[in-house]
């Protein structure tokens, strides 16, 4: 019956529309944050991480000696183990002011942890003693650098060796160094490093060898890749305004879906009145005028959500390689279906109060 | 016109089994004994309907006629089962139905009555076809091959052959209310209860109503109830019960003489 008032339905589409776009978009730029937090970890190429003592995160990280990669080097489980160094330092941009940048300083010659995605050529570049790379989509940021070019860093010289495509990380614009500039351009001692990463031999039970690792080094944090991902995550999300402006945006999107949801539907009920009184005055039970309820509220909800999941994978697509991060996982378009339905089902509740009580005498009013 | 006649046959089994599913000539297919109905107004207890007896016989066209207010229309709904009465049994096919559940009610009222209500309301999302299915289709159930057939018999025997697919808003008045008339028939009802059917229509079309009614009246397994004030409709009246004040005050059946 509401199917039939055009205007009404277009009405709570419109709501439905409203939940799946706007939670959908701001649950993907979140997801996609979340995939650039822990971007550097994720696509490290390791098992486990060390960290120095007490550290959860990289953020919250020290240093640690370098030389836990000799003890790691007896456990025979470990592929290899490799010193990072991860700092921020200032870049000096051409107009003359400076720039925060990360630097990523991966050991010679495996470059384990370093770009991993390079828009042409080779990571191989990191090799040469001051051959740095920086991705494209942060190039603006720099002074827009050009290949062969030099610039400084913590007033050491490093010179754009390449470009990487999409090896970008959350917060400060990254560039990859070797570990001996790293160094030169960070202060930290050729003693030190800031994490180690180990990759362990394939069918290697990751747990077992973390508690062997954690024995051996006690005085080191631990973590696999996924609990360190997991850690950076949370630590972002929580410390940053990131966590309340994306709960509230997605919250807000989801109340005005609720609001318009229910508003239609009641005034659907409120203005087929007669109609439901006529079909229980026919035989229909309270449990029919609730199925019908319940039909109209998931079949606006599909019509919604097709719309709604239309207009994402536009912006899905138009924000593709661009510097908004954008991921959806694969788990969540049903389960935003699911969402979807449920809140369209919550904003059927009241006109269902509604039809319920209809009286089947009202009919002969 | 042939199917407005035939008798009444349900083709789904009552889940009341005593209920006939056909009226039987010359049995009641409703008795009213003692119903009474008060309805509350704030703290005032006010009695619509006073202590009433009733039977309505199958092939008689029964009009229940009076002034708003009179309690024709209470009367209507407490023999159509929509409304429960304060005092008093409703006997439908000769069991008992005073104490049964609404949904027992509501099934009653699919598989055994019909209603044509007052500006025929349909169902204005559903073409006409779907708005005579309705009532069968109502409970979740499919609708079969036979109560389509049926349908379409129906509609067609009520010259509506043309609109089937078309919208209630589409059609006249009184093509409504023949549309309304085939959805009270598709279920094969034994009592067919009518509330103001000609009161939106225009003389004509009253009279193509009326006609059609006293025809379906004829059958001697069915009982028309028919309220109205609209003194056209008495000369239809095989039976004429008056209203008023919330009690029968005239009945044919007992006066000395028929009249109006």
């Amino acid at each position: 019956m509401l199917l039939h008032d055009r205007s009404t339905t277009a009405g709570a589409v419109l709501g439905v529309v409203a939940i799946v776009f706007l939670v959908g978009q701001q649950l993907a730029v979140m997801f996609g944050l979340f995939t650039l937090m822990s971007a550097l970890v994720d696509n490290s190429g390791a098992d486990i991480w060390i960290l120095s003592q007490n550290s959860n995160n990289t953020s919250t990280a020290g240093d640690l000696p370098a030389r836990y990669v000799d003890r790691l080097a007896g456990l025979a489980d470990i592929e290899w183990a490799q010193p990072v160094i991860y700092s921020g330092a200032q870049l000096k941009l051409p107009s003359g002011r400076s720039q925060s940048v990360q630097i990523v300083g991966t050991t010679r010659p495996a470059l384990e942890g370093g770009p991993w995605r390079m828009a042409a050529g080779s990571s191989d570049v990191l090799l040469e003693y001051d051959g740095a790379t920086v991705d494209k989509l942060d190039l603006a940021d720099l002074g827009n650098p050009k290949v062969g070019q030099v610039v400084e860093v913590n007033g050491k010289r490093i010179r754009i060796a390449g470009y990487t495509e999409g090896s970008r990380a959350f917060g400060p614009t990254v560039v990859f160094v070797n570990s001996t500039k790293a160094r030169e351009i960070t202060g930290i001692s050729a003693d030190r490093c800031t994490n180690i990463l180990v990759k362990l031999k394939p069918g290697v039970d990751i747990r077992r060898v973390r508690a062997e690792i954690r024995e051996l080094l006690p005085k080191a944090s631990v973590l696999t890749v996924s609990e360190l991902a997991w850690n950076i995550r949370v630590y972002n999300f929580t410390n940053t305004g990131i966590g309340s402006s994306f709960g509230f945006s997605t919250i807000i999107g989801i109340l005005v879906g609720v609001v318009i949801i229910t508003l239609t539907m009641y005034t659907n009920v409120l203005n087929r009145q007669r109609d439901f009184a006529v079909l229980r005055a026919l035989g229909a039970r309270r449990r029919d005028v609730f199925a019908i309820i319940l039909f109209q509220a998931l079949t606006i909800g599909a019509i919604g959500l097709l719309i709604g999941f239309f207009l994402l994978a536009g912006f899905l697509f138009g924000v593709k390689g661009s510097r908004l991060p954008a991921n959806l996982p694969l788990w969540l378009p049903p389960a935003h279906a699911l969402l979807t339905f449920l809140l369209c089902f919550l904003g059927s509740v009241l006109a269902l109060r509604r039809a319920l009580k209809i009286e089947p005498a009202s009919a002969f009013r | 016109m042939d199917i407005l006649l035939e008798s009444p046959k349900s083709e789904v089994q009552s889940p009341m089994s005593s209920i006939q599913s056909q009226g039987v000539p010359g049995t009641p297919v409703l008795r009213l004994e003692g119903v009474a109905r008060d309805f509350t107004d704030g703290r005032v207890v006010r009695r619509v309907l006073k202590e009433t007896t009733l039977d309505i016989l199958p092939g008689e066209m029964t009009v229940l006629a009076g002034p708003s207010g009179s309690g024709k229309t209470t009367l209507l709904t407490i023999m159509g089962l929509v409304l429960k009465p304060s005092a008093g049994r409703i006997i439908v096919g000769g069991e008992d139905v005073t104490g049964f559940s609404e949904d027992r009610l509501a099934s009653l009222r699919r598989q055994h009555y019909g209603f044509v209500f007052q500006q025929a309301a349909l169902i204005p999302a559903l073409d006409v076809l779907d708005n005579v299915l309705v009532g069968t289709a109502i409970q979740g159930g499919r609708v079969s091959a036979r109560t389509r057939e049926k349908a379409l018999e129906l509609l067609s025997g009520l010259g509506l052959k043309d609109y089937l697919s078309s919208r209630p808003q589409q059609l006249s008045t009184g093509q409504q209310q023949r549309a309304g008339i085939a959805r009270a028939l598709v279920s094969d009802p034994i009592l067919l209860l009518c509330d103001e059917p000609t009161s939106a229509l225009d003389v004509e079309s009253g009279r193509i109503v009326l006609d059609t009614l006293k025809r379906l009246s004829r059958d001697p397994r069915r009982g028309v109830v028919l309220v109205t004030h609209d003194p056209r409709v008495f000369p239809y009246a095989d039976r004429l019960l008056k209203m008023e004040d919330g009690a029968i005050v005239y009945d044919t059946r007992s006066a000395p003489t028929g009249g109006n």
